[in-house]
């Protein structure tokens, strides 16, 4: 086939296309002049009178064209602060650039087609070119920024590489800048490289075009999609295509093998601010493509969006993400974002230093009941074994930071592994069934270990589901299983390890573990605690809970029962599973409290209602083991005062407590059974009273606007009282910030109030002049009605005492700022009710109950017999979830389920 | 001030004109029949007859314009006679004599193209794609009368949503009746929310548009309760104050949208000359949600209905229990 040449173009009006933003550049290039059509928003910046004072150099990937980067153009232009100009080239043969005369089609050796090291020449000499029209485009007044995505990521970041003298930061979509020797292309590549049939898919039809666009995790509109094919309707308009995929080094024979080794290690020398965002569901560029990139620049921000596919920018707010990353990198004005620095006066030990502590101590520090018979284990064991895991991974190869998932059930096994994980400065990943099979595998690929301990069930899950990491199983395993599983040795195995070598610690400020968040309201989000973080939030937990040298504590509840050992608590794991807290009964917390002398319970509600529901089952010698109990608490969901009383009844002895916290800041506030009664005898407040915050926490509040929204502004002290508004926290013992998720973990900080590092809760509610904190929902189930934001849960709490109804969700449905409420409730069991409408009777009584507390008109009530929850604690309602299912019922669409 | 209240033989139109005469304002009524209320001028004659308005203009400051030919069925061309040429009429007479408050009274139909509104704004008006030949010149009206706003002759909007209470003969009395004889069905799962307006909410309203009128204008205002309801328990609250039985008849969405007219037999709605048959558009409209944002209403007629809905029902139950 023969391919003639064709001059650049300018595309005619397309969707979300400003016309003002296409111009035809002509530069010198390797092979003469050649003209390229460029998208540039500097004329319609000037337009408006603005002059820009950054520059973003977008490169798009194949098959794409600088259409790719329309959205990011069109928000730069909108922006606040500093004016960025957005300067995305077509590459030459792509998009509306000019095309090239070939006497034939592209081929892996063939010649005449661009290669990626001419790619990287063409993108200088158009930058370059283009740079000159901003004359101080260069410096700290002025920084350049570049940013890729697929091919289009290694060229640009290769060019930055080379041009850090101009470059002041880079940013990468989706791409991959090594084949790693050994590793297989991605199907879709290998289909289209393969041999004789790369023309017929790239080329000769728009198959890897169509497929490209078919990547979309949301649809993609089919205007939108016809604008990305614009510049490709026919054969001769593919070559470029074709020639990108040829250009794939497969093999080390391939012409451009030896300048991809080399582009790699430039990249590797980038030595400014990079961020990478990253599309998981990419079928091209996958996990261990981002894995060889974090290496590369090890100094990158990751943002993952896990719903997000190859086409990143399609599937999610890419300028949003990169922009906002832009404005902290680059302040507009002088005023400077938080140090960030960790508070330094007063340092906690780190959490395994109170076990090292005991290491002379003989009594009882572990018992777990889930084995039979029951397993113990004394200080002195449990730190000796924790050195020799320790030493053991160390001598494996386990470096400082590497992480380390744990797929052990809660119980000694756990305990030990995590210890001697924290001594050998790994970082724990504790990625819990409770997130669901899908949910865990999303979690672990995003945190990405290096390492994996796990039981059988789990190291097959690793296994089946291709989680990444060297495997070690907890116990010591036959030949078989272990090549069947891929394991390298056993825990067992190391915990005999013998050497005189110290133990090389982790420092303060290193990663200690990874937590999930329950992900009700979306993914699951990693939380990482430094050590300081982890040995601070001990420190408070000690003090919060007046552990002595004799305290003990039957631990029912994760990840609190983790911590046992840390706090010097020597703890008990009731014969339960864990992660299913209704599994808890009365007689298998009566034995545990027995077996470890325990001085407290720790447990969630929904274990304490079983226990409640089967203490008839209790032995007069079970019933005294629980009149022991000095302290009971609950965690994990809010407390009825009912479930609260049945408690005080059983442990006739013991102060209920029930403290509030979350992933991201454990212990928060405290309440006792009194504070609760007194707050629910109160009829001003409504939400659940969570009490007071623990010493060395601060609370904040940022009130919500009309829309719902939460604001930049905190408000603290007198000036917070009473006024609805999101929770802002700070405390030496909160998250350190969220894993790969920099946009998400930069918005949650965002906040400079003191100079302190402060956590955005997500969760709502109001401070009462006496200081006790309410909660009231989350912010995004804030609903927004024409009196102004309100929160669900006080409202709920008035609709749950209307008789049959088991509990409530309020939700909002219309648009911002005029939302009607609407009153979504889930019947006591057996009460048999059709989901839809409620009865009128029901209807009428929850309104009458409304109307005595609040002024906002009730427009329906509704009944479902099935609450969307999270898993872990099937507490957590997903009122989007209902309030999407709401919209629809009363929309007069077939009722179904939520 | 003087004031011209044209269509004042209706129900609203009569409140308003009353309501008006209590406040101390001298009223001039235009409508075809006497309107028979105390205290004020009384014009007969059609808005289709410039005489008959300019006389009925005379030394008037302020106008409400209520006349309109309201029905789901007859001849186009008596609608556009009334709604846009009665309307040019009264707004050509009404620049003329200098007056310097106008208020239009129009449909929320006029933006309505059947789909689901949740809580909607008051879209611009579009004639072209209204439903029935009433939607359609009310529309056109409606844009006549924002076409001739400006600073000197300043026009507000007012679109009341499902007006009914006491002496509503248009809505109230028909779904009463029909469920008095066991003929009025809830379509599909009679759960779609609607916006309605107490009678008297929609007097306040317009009274207060007078005064809202010097402040804001050239701008449309859909006026509700602002308590958005299911369908089906409206229609329900509608029979048991006017002592009927629970609507029974159920009908499913679907076949009564495709199939108007088999569900218009059964439900034999085409008796009178005037009365609504099944038409798709009503089936639509009782099985889809129709509710409005209030916020920019409220805020610019700094007006909140008097009357709730739960009032308003019990009112409407002594208004039929006398």
């Amino acid at each position: 086939m023969k391919f003639n040449a064709q001059p650049a173009a300018v595309p005619g009006p397309l969707p979300e296309w400003d016309e003002r933003w296409s111009r035809l550049v002509t530069v010198d290039t390797v092979d003469g002049e050649r003209t390229f059509h460029v998208l540039d928003t500097l004329p319609a910046l000037k337009e408006q009178g603005l002059e820009p004072t950054g520059t973003i150099i977008a490169l798009h990937g194949n098959p794409t064209w600088s259409y790719l980067w329309r959205r990011l153009a069109a928000a730069s232009i909108d922006a606040d602060g500093r004016v960025w100009r957005v300067i995305a080239p077509d590459q030459l043969e792509m998009g509306y650039s000019e095309r090239l005369e070939h006497d034939a089609l592209p081929t892996t050796h063939g010649s005449g087609y661009r290669r990626i090291a001419e790619r990287v020449s063409d993108l200088d000499a158009v930058v370059r070119s283009l740079l000159a029209d901003t004359a101080d485009a260069q410096g700290e007044q002025h920084p350049v920024v570049t940013i890729g995505h697929d091919w289009g990521g290694i060229v640009s970041l290769t060019w930055a590489s080379r041009s850090q003298d101009i470059v002041d930061a880079v940013i990468t979509l989706n791409t991959g800048v090594h084949l790693a020797e050994g590793t297989p292309l991605p199907a879709p590549l290998r289909v289209a490289l393969a041999g004789p049939a790369l023309p017929t898919t790239t080329v000769l039809t728009d198959w890897f075009l169509r497929t490209t666009l078919s990547l979309g995790q949301g649809p993609i509109s089919d205007e939108v999609k016809d604008a990305f094919r614009s510049p490709y309707r026919t054969a001769e308009d593919r070559g470029g295509i074709g020639a990108f995929v040829a250009d794939v080094p497969a093999q080390p024979s391939h012409p451009s093998y030896g300048e991809l080794q080399r582009l790699a290690d430039d990249v590797a020398s980038i030595e400014k601010p990079a961020l990478i965002v990253w599309g998981p569901k990419d079928p091209v560029f996958v996990e261990h493509f981002l894995r060889d990139l974090r290496h590369r620049i090890p100094h990158a921000d990751v943002h993952r969006v896990e719903k997000a596919s190859h086409l990143v920018s399609e599937d999610a707010d890419v300028p949003g993400i990169v922009l906002r990353w832009l404005a902290r990198q680059f302040p507009d004005d002088a005023v400077s974002v938080a140090s960030g620095e960790e508070p330094t006066d007063d340092p906690a030990p780190m959490i395994f230093e109170a076990l090292d502590a005991r290491r002379s101590d003989a009594t009882v520090a572990s018992v777990d009941m889930t084995q039979n018979p029951p397993q113990q284990i004394t200080w002195k064991q449990l730190t000796r074994v924790t050195d020799g895991i320790a030493r053991g991974l160390q001598e494996l190869g386990l470096q400082r930071g590497d992480r380390v998932s744990l797929l052990v059930t809660p119980g000694n096994d756990l305990t030990a592994v995590l210890y001697g994980v924290l001594k050998a400065g790994g970082v724990a990943v504790v990625a819990d069934t409770g997130l669901g099979v899908a949910g865990m595998t999303r979690a672990i690929r995003a945190s990405d270990p290096q390492w994996v301990i796990g039981l059988k069930p789990g190291l097959t899950l690793a296994r089946a589901a291709g989680w990444p990491g060297r495997r070690i199983s907890m116990h010591g395993l036959g030949p078989i299983e272990r090549a069947a599983l891929g394991v390298e040795t056993s825990v067992t195995a190391l915990a005999r390890t013998k050497s005189t070598e110290p133990i090389r610690h982790p420092g303060r400020e290193d990663d200690a573990v990874i937590l999930f968040t329950s992900g009700s309201t979306g993914p699951a989000k990693g939380v990482r605690y430094t050590h300081a973080r982890l040995g601070a939030l001990a420190r408070t937990l000690r003090k919060q809970f007046e552990v002595r040298a004799d305290t003990g504590w039957a631990a029912g509840f994760a990840p609190f029962a983790l911590l046992g050992p840390g706090l010097g608590i020597s703890s008990v794991t009731p014969d339960m599973s864990v992660t299913k807290p209704r599994t808890l009964t009365a007689a298998a917390l009566a034995d545990a409290i027995e077996a470890g002398k325990s001085t407290m319970v720790f447990a969630s509600p929904a274990a304490y209602n079983n226990v409640q529901a089967t203490a008839s089952d209790l032995s007069p010698e079970q019933r005294a083991a629980f009149t022991k109990i000095e302290l009971v608490l609950s965690a994990g969901a809010p407390v009825p005062l009912a479930l609260l009383d049945g408690l005080a009844e059983l442990f006739p002895n013991a102060q209920i407590r029930s403290p509030y916290g979350m992933t991201e800041g454990l212990m928060l506030t405290d309440i006792d059974r009194d504070g609760v009664a007194a707050a629910e005898a109160q009829s001003r407040d409504h939400g659940v009273c969570v009490g007071r915050p623990v010493p060395r926490v601060r609370f904040a509040l940022a009130p919500l606007d009309a829309d719902g929204r939460a604001s930049d502004e905190l408000l603290t002290g007198s000036g917070a009282a009473d006024v609805l508004g999101e929770f802002v926290v700070s405390a030496p013992h909160i998250k350190s910030g969220y894993d790969r998720l920099a946009d998400t973990d930069a918005s949650s900080k965002r906040d400079t109030l003191d100079d302190q590092i402060w956590h955005r809760t997500g969760d709502i509610g109001h401070i009462d002049p006496e200081g006790r904190v309410w909660i009231e929902g989350r912010v995004q189930h804030v609903l927004s009605t024409p009196l102004g934001p309100l929160g669900p849960g006080g409202l709920e709490a008035v609709a749950n005492t209307v008789e049959g109804v088991y509990r409530s969700a309020a939700v909002g449905v219309g648009p911002a700022g005029v939302q009607t409420v609407v009153v979504v409730i889930e019947p006591d069991a057996g009460a048999g009710r059709q989901a839809g409408l409620a009865p009128q009777q029901l209807t009428d009584a929850v309104r009458a109950s409304v109307a005595e507390h609040y002024p906002h008109d009730v427009a329906a009530v509704l009944v479902s017999n099935d609450f969307p929850t999270d898993i872990r604690h099937n507490s957590k309602i997903d009122r989007t979830r209902l309030a999407a299912w709401a919209d629809r019922v009363l929309r007069g669409e077939r009722v179904g389920r939520p | 001030m003087k004031i011209l209240v044209t269509g004042a033989s209706g129900l609203l139109g009569s409140s308003v004109a009353r309501s008006l005469i209590v406040l101390g304002h001298e009223v001039t009524t235009l409508q075809r029949r006497a309107s028979g209320i105390p205290g004020a001028r009384d014009v007969q004659g059609s808005t289709t007859d410039p005489a008959a308005v300019a006389e009925a203009m005379t030394g008037v400051a302020a106008v409400i314009h209520l006349a309109a030919k309201v029905s789901m069925a007859g001849d186009p061309r008596e609608f556009e006679r009334v709604n846009i040429g009665g309307t040019r009429n009264v707004l050509d007479a009404a620049q003329e004599a200098g007056v310097t408050r106008f208020v239009h009274i129009s449909s929320p139909s006029v933006a309505n193209a059947g789909s689901s509104l949740i809580g909607a704004p008051a879209e611009p008006a579009t004639p072209a794609s209204a439903r029935g030949e009433y939607a359609r010149t009310k529309g056109e009206g409606e844009l006549l009368a924002l076409a001739a706003d400006s600073d000197e002759f300043p026009v507000l909007v007012l679109r009341p949503h499902l007006m009914w209470g006491p002496g509503d003969t248009q809505l109230t009395e028909r779904i009463i009746e029909r469920s008095r004889q066991g003929r009025m069905p809830i379509l599909g799962s009679g759960a779609a929310l609607v916006d309605t307006l107490y009678v008297t909410n929609a007097v306040d309203a317009i009274v207060a548009a007078l005064d809202a009128v010097t402040r804001v204008h050239g701008e449309a205002l859909v006026v509700t309760n602002g308590q958005p309801r299911p369908i089906g328990e409206f229609i329900e609250s509608l029979a048991r104050a006017g002592g009927a039985a629970k609507p029974k008849l159920r009908i499913p969405v679907a076949p009564a949208i495709a199939a108007g007219t088999a569900v218009d037999a059964i439900w034999n709605l085409s008796e009178h000359d005037d009365e609504p048959p099944l038409t798709r558009f009503l089936a639509e409209q009782m099985s889809t949600a129709h509710w409005f944002g209030q916020r920019r209403t409220r805020e610019v007629l700094q007006w909140q209905p008097a009357v709730s809905f739960a009032e308003g029902m019990a009112a409407l139950a002594q208004h039929y229990d006398r």
